[in-house]
C-alpha cells in the first residue's frame, strides 16, 4: 500500500486523527519555546550542521580513531555492514555468554535490522524497556514515531494491553497507574537480565566513548544491571571531540520534547570491572547513502524527531503510514535510499512546506531532497496512469497562457454554482474533510489590473 | 568482518574533506544569575531544591524530607545518613529494595538544571537509577552557565562512567500525559549547600 493509502485508512478514526494532530503540535509549539530561550540557538544549529559535515568527510578516519580508543579503554568493537551481520555479531556475544533474557533500550538501528524476531527465532527473550517501545512490543507493533514510540496509541488501549500482559485492573487508562505497573515489571526484568542491549546517540572519536540520552532511566538500568552490555551504532554516530557534545546535548532535548536536557545523558567510557562493554558498528546502506551527494546530509540526523511533529502530513497520517523504521520527513529521505520501489510514494508525503528544514537542529534540507528524491522517482518508477495523465495535462496548461485562463476561470465558476454532490464528490480530493474556500469572480491577475487603474 | 569493507566504501564514497570550526564561546555568553537560573531549571525538570541553612544539619533536613526511608545508601562525603554499606562488590541486585541514596554532586549547568555525577562519586554504577528516590549534594558555588563550560570542567576527568542527571525519571509514552517515576529514581532533590 502506498502512503496516501495507509494514511486513508489512519483518517478513519477522525477523533484520533485529530488528537494525534493537536498533540504532535503541541511538543512542535514546546520545541519552539526551549529553543527561543537559547542564546545562539541558530548558531548552534549551524556548528553541528557543520561538525556533521566534516564527520562525513572524514569518517573513516574517525571511525578508526574511535575504535583504537575505545579498545584502549577495554570496550570490544564489531563491524557489521548489513543488517543480517549485525544480528549475527550480537547473537554470538549472547551465545557466548549464554545470555537468554535481554533488556533492550531504544535503539532504532535494532529495529531497522529487526533483531527483536532474530533473537526471538534463537529463543532469547527480549524486553523492550522504553515504556512507549513496551507498549508497542506488547501490541505487536513497530514504533509510531522515533521519540514518541506509541504516541497512535490511546490511554485506553494501553489499559487494555497491560490487562491482558501484565494483569492490571481496568483504570480507564490512569497513566500514573499503568506508569508505575510497568515499572514493577520492568524493574524485575533488568534484575534478571543476562545482558542488556542499547543504542548510542553520539559516539565521540577523541576519547572512545559513547553517550546514551533517555528520561525513563531504562538504559541505565538494563546496562549497569547486566553482566554484558551490547551497545549498537551506525556509523554516522560519530562526532569528532567531546566538547562537541555540548553543542548536539543543548539542540537534542529541546528539539524533541522542549526539554533543555534528557533527564539522563550517560557517558560510557570504560566497562565496569568484571564485565562486559561491546560495539557494534554498522553500515547497512549508510555508505550507499554516503555516495548520494544530492542525499548525503540525511547522515547528519540526530533522531530528535523534530520533523514528525512540525509536519503536517505526518500528524495527519500517522508513523504508521510511511510503512518504514524511521517515519516522517527524515525517513522519507532515507528510506527510498535503501528500497526505491518500496518507498517511492514518500517523498511525495509531502507539502513541501519546508518545516522540517526550518526545525531541523542539524539543518538537513530535508525538503530539497524530498524534491530531489521524487525527480529520481518519477524516471525510475512506474508511475500511476491517471497521475501521469493528469500532470501531462497540468504541463500543457500551465505553459499556455489561454488554456491557463480558461482553467481558471471554470474552476471558478464550478465552485460557485455546480451542486454540492459535485464538489465535494470522491474525485476532488481536496473536498473531503474541509469546506472549499469561498470564490470571488476575479482571479489575481484581474484583480490587480483593475487596482491598478483605479489608483491611476 | 564488515570492518574493511565499510572502511573502504566510505573512502570511495565520502566528499572531499570539509573544515571543522572552533567554537566561538562568545555567542553564548550571558550575564545570568547562575544560581537562580540552576534552582528555576531544577524545578522546571521535576527536582526538588532544598537550600540548607548555616544551622541546618544535612542528615535532619534529608530525613524530614524522606521519613519513610529505612534502606538508606549514604555518601562518607557528605553525611552519615546511611543505613546499607555498599562497595564495588554490591551486585546491583542486592539494591533492588533502596529507599533512598545520597550522592555529592560535582557541579551545576545552569540552563538546563543538569548536574554531574561519575563513577568516582558512587561506586555501583546502577545506584542513582535503581534507589526509588535519590538526593544529589552540590555545593551551590559550583555552577557553570551553560553545557560547553561543563564540559571544559570534565575534560581532565579519569574517563570511566559519568552523566548529566537532570530530574527524577520520567515518561509522557502513554498519551503525553507526563508522569514522574519511570524506570529511574521516583524523585530527585538537590540539596544545596
Amino acid at each position: 500500500m502506498s502512503h496516501s493509502e495507509k494514511a486513508a485508512v489512519f483518517n478513519k478514526n477522525e477523533a484520533k486523527v485529530n488528537w494525534h494532530d493537536k498533540a504532535l503540535w503541541y511538543v512542535r509549539e514546546k520545541r519552539d519555546n526551549a529553543a527561543h530561550g537559547v542564546k545562539g540557538w541558530e548558531y548552534l544549529r549551524e556548528l553541528a550542521s557543520g561538525i556533521k559535515a566534516n564527520v562525513l568527510s572524514n569518517l573513516d578516519d574517525y571511525l578508526i580513531e574511535f575504535e583504537a580508543n575505545a579498545l584502549a579503554n577495554g570496550i570490544k568493537v564489531h563491524w557489521a555492514s548489513s543488517a543480517e551481520e549485525h544480528n549475527q555479531i550480537v547473537s554470538k556475544i549472547l551465545e557466548d555468554k549464554k545470555a537468554k533474557k535481554v533488556v533492550k533500550s531504544k535503539s532504532m538501528l535494532t529495529e531497522e535490522c529487526h533483531l527483536n524476531p532474530y533473537l526471538e527465532n534463537k529463543g532469547i527473550e527480549v524486553v523492550d524497556t522504553d515504556l512507549g517501545e513496551y507498549i508497542v512490543q506488547i501490541a505487536k507493533e513497530s514504533p509510531s514515531h522515533i521519540v514518541l514510540p506509541a504516541i497512535h496509541k490511546t490511554k485506553e488501549e494501553v489499559d487494555e494491553l497491560f490487562q491482558e500482559h501484565l494483569g492490571t485492573t481496568p483504570s480507564n487508562g490512569n497513566p500514573e497507574y499503568l506508569t508505575n505497573e510497568a515499572r514493577k515489571h520492568l524493574r524485575k526484568k533488568f534484575l534478571q537480565a543476562d545482558a542488556a542491549i542499547t543504542g548510542v546517540n553520539f559516539a565521540i572519536a577523541e576519547t572512545g566513548g559513547i553517550v546514551v540520552c533517555t528520561n525513563e532511566g531504562n538504559a541505565d538500568m538494563g546496562s549497569h544491571s547486566a553482566p554484558v552490555h551490547i551497545a549498537c551504532m551506525g556509523i554516522e554516530k560519530i562526532i569528532p571531540k567531546e566538547e562537541h557534545l555540548g553543542i548536539f546535548l543543548r539542540l537534542l532535548a529541546r528539539s524533541a520534547t522542549g526539554q533543555p536536557i534528557t533527564t539522563y545523558s550517560s557517558h560510557f567510557n570504560k566497562p565496569t570491572e568484571g564485565r562486559e562493554m561491546h560495539i557494534v558498528i554498522v553500515d547497512n546502506g549508510r555508505t550507499e547513502q554516503l555516495s548520494r551527494e544530492d542525499f548525503r546530509a540525511s547522515l547528519h540526523c540526530i533522531r530528535c524527531g523534530a520533523c514528525m511533529n512540525t509536519c503536517p502530513i505526518y500528524r495527519r497520517s500517522g508513523g504508521h503510514s510511511y510503512d518504514a523504521t524511521i517515519p516522517g520527513p527524515i525517513g522519507s529521505i532515507l528510506s527510498p535510499g535503501k528500497d526505491l520501489t518500496k518507498h517511492s510514494s514518500l517523498p511525495f508525503a509531502s507539502t513541501l512546506c519546508g518545516s522540517c528544514s526550518n526545525v531541523c537542529p542539524v539543518k538537513i534540507n530535508i525538503h530539497e531532497q524530498l524534491y530531489s528524491w521524487r525527480q529520481i522517482i518519477t524516471k525510475d518508477v512506474k508511475q500511476p496512469l491517471v497521475k501521469k495523465t493528469i500532470l501531462k495535462i497540468a504541463g500543457v496548461v500551465l505553459s499556455n497562457r489561454t488554456l491557463y485562463n480558461i482553467g481558471g476561470k471554470s474552476a471558478r465558476f464550478m465552485l460557485k454554482y455546480a451542486p454540492r454532490f459535485m464538489v465535494y464528490s470522491k474525485l476532488n480530493a481536496w473536498g473531503k474533510a474541509r469546506e472549499l474556500p469561498e470564490v470571488k469572480n476575479q482571479n489575481f491577475d484581474d484583480w490587480y489590473k483593475e487596482k491598478r487603474k483605479n489608483n491611476g | 568482518m564488515g570492518r574493511e569493507a565499510i572502511l573502504k566504501s566510505i573512502k570511495q564514497n565520502k566528499p572531499a574533506l570539509l573544515p571543522l570550526h572552533e567554537i566561538n564561546l562568545e555567542a553564548f555568553s550571558e550575564e545570568v544569575n547562575l544560581l537562580d537560573t540552576f534552582k528555576s531549571n531544577v524545578e522546571l525538570v521535576g527536582g526538588t531544591i532544598q537550600e540548607l541553612k548555616k544551622n541546618e544539619n544535612l542528615t535532619t533536613e534529608i530525613n524530614k524530607r524522606y521519613p519513610k526511608a529505612k534502606k538508606i545508601v549514604g555518601n562518607s562525603q557528605t553525611s552519615d545518613i546511611g543505613t546499607i554499606p555498599i562497595s564495588k562488590e554490591t551486585e546491583p541486585h542486592q539494591l533492588e529494595n533502596i529507599d533512598l541514596a545520597i550522592i555529592k554532586g560535582e557541579f551545576g549547568v545552569a540552563e538546563n538544571g543538569a548536574i554531574w555525577i561519575s563513577e568516582q562519586d558512587f561506586p555501583i554504577r546502577v545506584l542513582p537509577f535503581i534507589t526509588n528516590d535519590l538526593v544529589i549534594v552540590l555545593e551551590k558555588e559550583n555552577l557553570c552557565l551553560h553545557l560547553h563550560d561543563a564540559y571544559k570542567k570534565i575534560a581532565g576527568r579519569e574517563r570511566s562512567f559519568g552523566l548529566f542527571i537532570s530530574g527524577p525519571s520520567k515518561t509522557a509514552d502513554i498519551e503525553q500525559c507526563l508522569v514522574i517515576g519511570a524506570q529511574g529514581a521516583m524523585s530527585l532533590t538537590v540539596v544545596l549547600i
